[in-house]
């Protein structure tokens, strides 16, 4: 399917505003006469920025499992616990419709967000044929979960805020916590910083200015 | 540029800037990468050693729960426990933190913190609510050690306490136990902390700490005693009973002091090893560095004699029975009853009088001086052994040296290696056999005769009370009336004498009776003479002379 794009005219599109615009100058765009925003092809260096962050919130998400995101002093002894650990803890006490659902808003959807991203920049990055739409459909996936995966987040700062009984019992957050809110805040970043249209420029024509 | 212009795609401006082929964003990626790594780092140079620790059961230690704790501070927590590969007991692995890991040498103890309740206190309190913990001691060795033995029970005294170990070496463990309290002045000084069996089995060894500033007054001429209950001791001045308090009545206790005889001494070492005494008066008597033994022969029953008691020299305090036996002479078949005694000469050197101390201790450094005392004592003065009765009610026997100048004299061989003090009999059957006749006497008397005509005796004065009772009431009807007259007549017959009386006193003692004239003539008379009498006197006195040659003439 042969689709005629504002880049294979010759043309720019406003990512604000919409307008199409002839750009001004072969490697100069220019602004957007109408809202002032800097114009180009495809977001700038989306590539490499969503490289940039997608390998940061995979650096993150080693210490976010590994380091405990919650420590529970109850009578005397403290103990400290990590994502997986509670989820191992939900699912020996029985409940394990909990466990399923830590297991999977905090460690599925943040490992998912980053697979599926470093799919995308590899397929785009090397014109890997497959579906674009399939791809298109991910990347919209990858958007609209990332918020969700702040849950563990807020668990944590609920818990924390609430259980302070002082000296019977009291909850602190570990430093899991900040760099699981880190794994979070980048890959949300990240999705944001990929241009979409890049998967279809991949899949046509490959002309595209991978800025 | 105009908006109306349909279909016409406008110019766009050029504005010209830099462009980097290197995105800015690729610091956060460094910057996570930096922060990964510099926690990576921290736990890896926070971590300290893993050790093994072997425990008998694993009361309370659960994984990833218990710490190890050092003077409360959390060091170390437990990772695993699981069954040693013997199953003879818990294998616990703990992970300890960087800062512990120069503790975990060779002598370095752990055990288990749980609530204990004893009688000199309560401990652990808080392991009710936080659950047990495993409590660490550091040793003092520098080998460092990853596997150990945990100890079954707390040690009472954790290191860093300042004080120091003593070793007390007694018969039996009496009722002392780990935390018994020690005294010193019957201030609480220090506890027991362990103790065991040592040398053969034949003695315990029990290990006791004083805390600081105490033991320096631990000296090697201290000496240690068990203070457990009550020491009651009852004497001429009365009962006195001694305890060391409520605590040590219960849970027994040691004491200690040093004797005030015993010479200034530097603190002892820690783990210098002291006798534990049975009780007070022992630990404090004063040791009897000289001691003489004797042998004595008796002939009479050794029944009430036991080892142990007393030999007193003129009622003083000399020495003790040491051995009771027999004697039998081959040759002459002669059975008769030994006795071994031993006697301190310090003790009756220690109650000479000030001014005869230094002879004292001359006698007590020359033991031919003192042999020549002894000797000239037996063969002159009739020093001589005695068993005597020291009560009446138990019939105990002591032995007792005393003075009997009569005795036919005896000899000391001093060639032999006891000699052997001759004796005299003692008095105590002599008394026994006094008494035996008189209660024989006591029982040939007629008592029952005597009681039967005691009770005819007592029947006749009764008859003759109750005639006599009879007289008297008799006597009674018929004399009243008589002696009633009788007095009448007897007041009259009073009344006329009185008028005589009174006749006569007029004739003698009357102003003008005669008699009394007579006699004031008389008087009269009498004193005249004895004037005429000085008179004469005087002059013979004056004139001494006029005796012989009579009255001189008076001279003009």
């Amino acid at each position: 399917m042969t689709v005629a794009t504002a880049a294979q005219a010759g043309f720019v599109s406003c990512e604000a505003c919409g307008l199409l615009s002839r750009p001004a100058g072969k490697s100069e765009l220019g602004h957007c006469p109408r809202c002032g925003t800097e114009l180009a092809w495809r977001r700038r260096q989306s590539i490499q920025r969503t490289w940039a962050l997608v390998i940061a919130a995979a650096i993150c998400y080693i210490p976010a499992n590994v380091l405990p995101v919650l420590s529970t002093t109850a009578l005397g002894s403290t103990d400290s616990d990590t994502i997986m650990g509670g989820v191992v803890f939900l699912y020996t006490s029985g409940s394990w419709p909990l466990a399923l659902a830590v297991l999977v808003a905090s460690v599925m959807i943040p490992l998912g967000k980053l697979m599926a991203l470093t799919y995308l920049l590899i397929t785009v990055q090397r014109g890997v044929p497959g579906s674009d739409r399939d791809r298109t459909r991910l990347y919209r996936l990858v958007e609209v979960i990332g918020r969700w995966s702040m849950l563990d987040v807020f668990v944590d700062t609920f818990t924390v805020a609430l259980v302070q009984l002082q000296p019977l019992m009291s909850v602190k957050p570990g430093p899991g916590v900040v760099f699981f809110a880190a794994v979070v805040v980048l890959t949300m970043l990240a999705a944001m910083s990929f241009d979409p249209r890049l998967i279809w420029d991949a899949g046509s024509t490959r002309e595209g200015n991978h800025g | 540029m105009a908006e109306g212009d349909r279909g016409e795609v406008v110019q766009a401006t050029v504005v010209s800037r830099k462009s980097s082929r290197i995105s800015m964003v690729w610091i956060i990626p460094i910057l996570a990468a930096v922060a990964a790594v510099g926690i990576a780092v921290e736990r890896i140079l926070t971590e300290g050693p893993t050790i093994t620790i072997m425990f008998k059961v694993a009361d309370g230690i659960e994984a990833g729960k218990t710490d190890v704790k050092y003077k409360d501070v959390k060091i170390g927590q437990v990772t695993k426990v699981e069954l040693a590969k013997d199953s003879d007991g818990v294998e616990v692995t703990a992970k300890m933190s960087r800062r512990a890991a120069p503790l975990m040498v060779e002598d370095a103890k752990f055990w288990v913190v749980e609530p204990r309740i004893t009688l000199s206190g309560v401990s652990g309190l808080g392991t009710l609510l936080s659950g047990n913990y495993i409590g660490f001691a550091v040793g003092k060795s520098t080998k460092p050690r990853r596997t150990f033995t945990a100890l079954e029970v707390a040690p009472v005294i954790t290191g860093g306490q300042p004080g120091r170990e003593f070793t007390l070496r007694a018969l039996d463990l009496g009722s002392l136990g780990i935390g018994s309290p020690i005294y010193y002045r019957r201030l609480q000084a220090g506890q027991v902390i362990a103790y065991d069996l040592a040398g053969d089995g034949d003695v315990v060894d029990v290990t006791i700490f004083v805390n600081a500033p105490y033991d320096r007054f631990v000296n090697p001429n201290t000496r240690f005693w068990n203070a457990s209950g009550i020491d009651v001791s009852a004497g001429a001045g009365g009962v006195n009973v001694r305890t060391e308090g409520l605590v040590a009545l219960l849970a027994g206790g040691i004491a200690f002091d040093t004797p005030s005889f015993a010479p200034k001494a530097e603190p002892a070492a820690a783990r210098t090893v002291f006798i534990l005494n049975s009780d007070r008066a022992t630990a404090l008597k004063q040791p009897d560095a000289v001691s003489a033994r004797y042998v004595l022969y008796f002939t009479e029953s050794l029944r009430g004699l036991s080892v142990g008691a007393p030999v007193t020299l003129l009622g003083l305090p000399a020495g003790e029975v040491t051995a009771i036996g027999l004697d039998l002479n081959p040759s002459t078949k002669n059975l008769r009853g030994r006795v071994d005694i031993v006697s301190y000469p310090e003790r009756l050197v220690g109650r000479l009088q000030q001014n005869q101390a230094g002879l004292g201790q001359a006698l007590l450094k020359n033991t031919a001086e003192r042999h020549a005392l002894v000797q000239y004592m037996v063969e002159q003065r009739g020093l001589r052994a005695q068993l005597r009765s020291g009560s009446l009610l138990t019939g105990q026997l002591y032995v007792a040296l005393d003075l009997f100048p009569d005795e036919p004299k005896a000899k000391i061989d001093w060639s032999l290696a006891e000699p052997s003090l001759p004796v005299v009999p003692s008095t105590l059957p002599d008394l026994e056999g006094k008494i035996t006749n008189i209660l024989a006497k006591l029982d040939n008397l007629p008592l029952e005769a005597i009681g039967s005509d005691l009770s005819k005796t007592l029947a006749t004065l009764d008859q003759t009370l109750q005639s006599t009772d009879k007289l008297v009431s008799g006597l009674d009807g018929k004399l009243m009336p008589e002696l009633s007259s009788t007095f009448t007549d007897l007041r009259t017959a009073i009344a006329s004498a009185n008028g005589v009386l009174q006749n006569t006193d007029a004739t003698l003692v009357g102003k003008d009776a005669p008699a009394q004239q007579e006699l004031r003539d008389t008087l009269h008379e009498i004193t005249r003479a004895a004037r005429s009498l000085r008179v004469l006197a005087d002059y013979l006195e004056r004139n001494p002379n006029s005796l012989v040659f009579g009255k001189s003439q008076e001279k003009p």
